[in-house]
Order: structure tokens, then sequence, then C-alpha cells
């Protein structure tokens, strides 16, 4: 029984203590890359990406014939 | 005719003892649980499967070499490992196995020697028992599985929800306390080692349980295994009515701030500084924690697609299948039909609510002193069984307020359980098992 007591404390002691400075270790890592790392630069990927002329007419009338489609199946 | 009666003696109707048959009975009765009622489908298969399997009688699967020389009962080699073992005075094959279990180690590899000499082999069971999980190997390259699985990002965004994953160990530690208690009253016998072993399941986390309690109480492992992964399941039912009856309407409606987006260098660094607390503070957690970090770091740094890829999905299936059968192989009537068995089924249940309210609790307790609101749901989170419980925390918290949803922000004390329930089995191993 002492030593379930003993087991219990220790146990419970080591899993806040380690935890804690987890914690204490996270928010000073986290502080340190945000200051250093510059932010990554998401916008840009996403300025690449024009729409191909050609394929325009193309689209237009795939999704023209879905929407078709959908609205015939769903009357 | 005595051809007949050779056949006769040798087949599983003439040979069955009535405890195989019970637990050839509770091998389907999990493969029923898996297979129909959805259980935790992926582990309870091939534990069920095993476990018919080592109990077919005359066949011998889960035994070793020895185990399978003395149950063949042929008096020769019977008498040769009865000299070996410098045994004088024998009966049946049971003073035998007795002598073996107490002999010294020179003595054990003389008795292997005699039945590999005879033509006795270890069952198939066996060797994938001692590979898989003698050698702590599978337990630990799921954990590298898990690592690989984990987002750590809510944890990263919101780093004191660690402490809810901190308090859900709780239930571990009680656990313990209430089996060394039972040992104490008398009603069950267990000993520290067994007890922290049956602890461990209050942690929800199948791998760790099976790590734990393979070093510390390999006779159990086959009820602590089934009761945790069948704890796992029941996650979606054991928790909703503790949350609702230590929370108040109002607290379940509260709805907490956005999680800040955080970047890929800080997921990147994460592992390494777990990893470098590990080998700092608590060595006994190194191989959890490691591999857990190594898988982790193999998702995030982004340069090892192909290695994250195969640890997540092909390496963590093949390591499960084995797992799986090595635990049925400890689903052995001697050590399964038993008092204790009960009691585990029991304990695990208690762990489980013990650490469910004390999470919550913990919650409770944060939401008063922080600066952002907390909903004391998350906490519930706090005892890994990841994402099911995480999964129960957003459902109750939709029914109280239909435009709340938490999913990720108890993502975060439920990856924090994990951390927390590996670090409960090393301080246990270094505690209990040293």
């Amino acid at each position: 029984m002492q030593q379930g007591v003993e087991l219990m404390l220790y146990g419970m002691g080591t899993v806040f203590t380690f935890l804690a400075l987890l914690i204490v270790a996270t928010t000073c890592m986290s502080i340190v890359v945000r200051r250093f790392v510059k932010p990554e630069p998401l916008p840009a990927k996403l300025v690449h990406r024009q729409p191909v002329d050609e394929n325009d007419e193309q689209l237009v009338a795939i999704i023209g014939a879905a929407i078709h489609k959908y609205r015939s199946r769903n009357k | 005719m005595d051809k007949l009666l050779a056949l006769w003696f040798d087949s599983g109707i003439y040979q069955m003892a009535p405890g195989q048959l019970v637990m050839i009975l509770v091998g389907l009765a999990l493969l029923y649980l898996a297979i129909n009622r959805g259980f935790e489908p992926l582990l309870l298969v091939p534990i069920g499967f095993g476990g018919i399997l080592a109990n077919i009688p005359g066949a011998g699967l889960a035994f070793s070499a020895v185990e399978n020389a003395i149950y063949s009962a042929d008096p020769v080699v019977l008498s040769a490992l009865a000299e070996v073992l410098n045994l004088t005075s024998w009966e049946t094959g049971k003073d035998i196995y007795y002598a073996y279990e107490s002999s010294a180690a020179a003595a054990h590899v003389g008795a292997e020697q005699v039945a590999t000499d005879n033509g006795f082999m270890n069952g198939m069971l066996y060797n994938f028992y001692t590979v898989a999980i003698a050698s702590g190997a599978a337990p630990l390259i799921i954990f590298m599985g898990v690592g690989a699985m984990t987002d750590f990002g809510p944890l990263l965004a919101n780093p004191k929800t660690l402490f809810l994953g901190a308090a859900a160990q709780f239930g571990i530690f009680a656990t313990v306390l209430g089996a060394v208690g039972l040992t104490a009253l008398g009603v069950m016998d267990f000993s520290l080692a067994d007890a922290a072993a049956i602890g461990i399941i209050g942690g929800a986390d199948g791998p760790t349980a099976i790590y734990v309690a393979s070093i510390l109480a390999p006779d159990l492992l086959g009820a602590i295994a089934v009761a945790a992964y069948s704890y796992m399941a029941l996650v979606p039912m054991i928790q909703p009515p503790i949350m609702r009856a230590l929370t108040t309407e109002k607290e379940r409606r509260i709805e907490m701030v956005q999680l800040r987006p955080v970047s890929k260098a800080e997921k990147i660094c994460f592992p390494l500084v777990l990893l470098i607390l590990v080998a700092l503070f608590l060595p006994s957690a190194a191989p959890l924690l490691g591999m857990f970090c190594l898988g982790n770091l193999m998702r995030e740094c982004g340069v090892v697609d192909r290695l994250s890829d195969t640890t997540q999905n092909a390496l963590i299936n093949i390591t499960t299948i084995f797992l799986g059968l090595s635990v049925g192989s400890k689903l052995s009537a001697d050590k399964f039909l038993d008092v204790n068995t009960l009691g585990i089924l029991l304990l695990g249940v208690v762990a489980f609510g013990i650490g469910t309210a004390c999470g919550v609790l913990m919650a409770k307790l944060m939401n008063r002193y922080s600066s952002t609101p907390i909903n004391p749901l998350i906490g519930s989170a706090g005892v890994s069984a990841v994402p099911m419980a995480a999964r129960v925390s957003n459902k109750v918290g939709l029914e109280a307020n239909p435009h709340n949803f938490l999913l990720m922000h108890a993502m975060g004390p439920n990856v924090a359980g994990v951390i927390g329930s590996a670090v409960a089995a090393g301080v246990m191993i270094s505690l209990v098992g040293g």
C-alpha cells in the first residue's frame, strides 16, 4: 500500500514536472523560431496559377454539360 | 483398429481440455465484437484469431520447444529432461515443468537442447511473440507510426493544453493504488509490477500498455491488451456521462478562440525539443518517445515522404498483424480464466473514468484562471485514445451548442495524452522494473 502511494506521488510529480518543462521549452522554441524564421510565402504559390486561355471554352462547355446533367437528374 | 485409435487420440476432440474450449469461445466472442460491433477491428481480429489458434489442443502453437516436449508426455523425452534438470523423482510432466521454471540458466539451455534433439520446435505463435513483443519491437514500431500520423499543430498553438494530458494520467496512478489496495484487502493477488502494468490501461494507449505489460507483467499481457483495446472502443460510451456530470450546461457552451497558425519550422523543431528533454530528464521513456519523435520528424520534415508514408501505412499494418497474433498467443486458459482477469477488466474501466474526470476538472480549473476561455469538455481528450476521445469532446460540445466546433482544440490535449502516458510508462518502468 505504502509503495502504491509512493508510486502515485512520484509518478504524477514526474508527469506534471516533465510536461511543465515541455510547455516552457515549446513556448521558448516557438518564440525563437517565429523571430528568426520568416513566415512561408504562402500566397506566392497562388499568383503563379493563371488560368490558361485556350482551355476556357472547353471548360465552360464541360461545366455547362455537368450543370445540365445535374438539373435533368434532379427534376 | 490401432491406427483408428491413434487418430482418435490425436484428434482435437479427444485432447480438448475444458479451459481450452472456453478460451476458443472467448476468441470467437472477440471476433464477434470486432466484426459485428466494429470494436477496434484492426487489433481484435488478429487477437481473437490468435487466441483461437493458441488454444487448439495438441497443436502447441503458443508453446516453446520445451513446453511442447513436456506436453507430448513421451516417457523417453520426459526422463531425458528430468536428467538434465537434476530431478531425481517425478510423476507427471507438471513436476518437470515446475523444475524447469525454477532451474538455473545452464539447465534451461540443456533442456532446450534435449527438446530440439528430440524434434520438438517452438510453436509458430511463440516465435511471433518472441520476435514482436518479448523483444519490445512491435509496440515501438507502432508508436513510430502513431508519431508519423500525429499533427502537433493544435498543441503547439496552445501549449498549456499539455497540462490536460498530464492531469488525465492520474487515472493510471489511481488504478495502481486500487490494484495494490485490492491485494492488501486480500480480494485479488497483484504484485506492484502487476499493478503498474494494469494501471497503464488508463493511459488509453494500446502500444504503451503492451510495452509496459511485456516488461513488468508478461503473464497478464493477454488480459491487459484485450482490456485496453476493448475500452478504447468503448470511449464514446464511457466518457460522455462523466463529462456531463462534471460540467454545467453553460460551461459546455463555451466557445474557444481560433488557434493561431503554426509554421512548418516549429513543427520540425518540436519533436527535437521533446527528444532532448527526454534524453535529459527521463531516459527510461526514451524507447517509446524516441520512436514517436522519429515518426513525427519524418512526417514534418517533408524530405522523406516515402519513409513517412511507409511508417504510417504498410509498416504499421504489418506490425499490427503480428502484434495481434502475439497478444492472442497469451490468451491461454490457465492465465486468462482467473479471478485476476475480472479484476483487470474492472480496474481498467475505473482507470478510464478517473482519467476522464481528472482531465475535465483540470480544464475547469484552467478555465477559471486563464486569460482565454477554455471549454472543460476538451479535458476529457487528455486520456489519449487518439482521435476517438477528441471526437467525443467535439460531439458533446455540439450537443450543447451547435456552432461550437471543439475538435481542433481537443486534439491538443489528445496528443498531449499520448506524451503523458508514455512519460507515465517511463516512470513506472524505472521505479518498478528497475
